[in-house]
């Protein structure tokens, strides 16, 4: 398993990797541009320093290493790095994770009070400590990322500005740990998701499953920087989990089209990914994969033996309906589906499960319940 | 800054033999010895079990007394030490370095005045 992971990215390599890389850079310079002011002044810092003289940490990450302090629980470490690192309002944080504002409110107050009576250290950990000290920040970015991707809830689906924030977040920390490959993970995984971005609403603004995707729309720059990424984390031989979700990610984006995607190769970097995190989410995506390979009715067992720890979870009901739709199992994956409709809040999510559910014909790339795998 | 570090009785203090007990104390004395003589610890006590303890409960003027500890059994607070450390990282690596083989390290700051 490990093997294929070190061996798949070398067909990613790109044939002329001066030219890609200084698109890369021209990119990321009218990036700058457009971001917000509020962080005009540290990215020209960033942008003036070669990349590998920056090992000096900024406030920011600072900032982020504090508000991600192991000593704060996991809500207060996502709100108080949104508060804080991103500058989002208590209200847009609030209704991003649909609690009432006053609750966040006190949680915010009350993390930060302990962070001062307590004396939680501002200042990023000493190499020692970064095994218990990495991981929270890499998930909070990762969260950070994924409500941007797809909104928990609000009227915006999509929220640009926060995946761009999470990309830019994760590519401070690489700057700042270059020998890590985790961080090369995340970063390589934030760009291999955005890389698709532009494809994953169609002109009504409707979100467009992975299936039916127009992949020449995906932002091959991107795609070939991310598995840049990868394989510069590979090379240091230490697997993680976002660098095998990276890997996971670029295989689907390096497809030509859905069904010509190595599913045999994603099944085995799966069965890693579960190696390191075997959580039921994703033994879920799992089961898609294994629909793939194996077919829907032994995609629906792995599915439906997960029932007991992701029964309340929209995706798992959203999965379930579109396989059982597969085996003809009309009435089932209706029903299916409306459990997933309750359990979500996102309006594109919403309207892409209403549409399946008004069409008496299966959706036609409806093979899985995400917009994404 | 100040800490007080709460120190819970662990499983081991209920199932282990007496003799395992007795290596676990000798590495806590050593512990304290340790910490004390760098200046870490300024002040320590080990408590008598929690079915010595005796809880008062205030209620306007009146008291009442309960034959038991505050806590739990499970809980049960078996000592405290008082340690002087810069800031919370510090304090945690004192607590995760106390060498029992289960049990619980409550690390709350001391009011300054």
């Amino acid at each position: 398993m490990l093997e294929a992971l070190a061996r798949w990215p070398a067909r990613g390599i790109p044939d002329r990797p001066g030219a890609w890389l200084l698109t890369t850079a021209r990119h990321k310079a009218i990036d700058r541009l457009r971001r917000d002011q509020r962080y005009a002044a540290k990215v020209a810092q960033l942008a003036a320093l070669p990349e590998s003289a920056e090992r000096e940490p900024d406030d920011r990450l600072r900032l982020m290493f504090t508000c991600c302090h192991p000593a704060l629980e996991r809500d207060a470490q996502v709100a108080l790095t949104l508060r804080a690192v991103v500058g989002l309002t208590t209200g847009e944080i609030a209704r991003a994770f649909l609690i009432p504002e006053p609750t966040l409110a006190k949680r915010l107050t009350r993390a930060k009070q302990k962070i001062t009576t307590a004396r939680i250290p501002y200042r990023t950990p000493e190499p020692g400590e970064l095994a218990q000290r990495l991981d929270p920040v890499l998930r909070v970015i990762y969260l950070v990322f994924n409500e941007g991707y797809l909104a928990t809830a609000g009227e915006r689906s999509l929220r640009r500005e926060l995946a761009d924030d999470a990309e830019w977040l994760a590519g401070m920390l690489v700057r700042w740990l270059p020998d890590q490959p985790e961080p090369l993970g995340l970063l390589a995984l934030i760009r291999l998701h955005l890389a698709r971005w532009d494809a994953r609403l169609d002109g009504n603004g409707n979100l467009v499953l992975l299936a039916d995707q127009d992949r020449g729309r995906w932002d091959q720059v991107r795609i070939r920087s991310g598995v840049a990424l990868i394989e510069r984390a590979a090379a240091m031989g230490r697997l993680g989990p976002f660098q095998v979700e990276a890997a996971i990610t670029a295989l689907h984006d390096e497809a030509p089209s859905w069904e010509a995607t190595d599913w045999p190769q994603l099944l085995q970097l799966y069965t890693l990914l579960e190696g390191v995190d075997p959580s039921p989410v994703v033994k879920l995506n799992r089961a898609i994969v294994v629909a793939e390979v194996a077919g829907p009715a032994e995609g629906l067992a792995r599915v439906e033996a997960l029932a007991d720890e992701l029964g309340r979870y929209y995706l798992f009901h959203a999965t379930r309906a579109a396989l059982l739709r597969r085996l003809g199992r009309d009435e089932d994956a209706h029903r299916a589906d409306a459990q997933a409709l309750g359990g979500t809040q996102n309006p594109a999510e919403r309207a892409l499960i209403q549409r399946r559910l008004a069409s008496p014909e299966p959706h036609p790339g409806a093979r899985d319940g995400r917009a994404d795998l | 800054m100040r800490y007080i570090l709460l120190l819970t009785r662990g499983e081991w203090q209920e199932s282990g033999t007496p003799q395992e007990q007795g290596e676990v104390f000798g590495r806590i004395g050593e512990w304290f010895a340790k910490l004390r003589a760098d200046g870490t610890i300024t002040e320590a006590q080990q408590l008598q079990a929690p079915g010595t303890a005796t809880t008062v409960v205030l209620d306007h003027g009146a008291s009442t007394l309960i034959d038991r500890p505050l806590l739990e059994a499970k809980e049960a607070i078996g000592g405290y030490a008082v340690i002087d450390v810069p800031d919370l990282d510090a304090a945690l690596v004192v607590a995760r370095s106390f060498p029992v083989p289960d049990g619980k390290v409550e690390v709350r700051p001391a009011v300054e005045r």
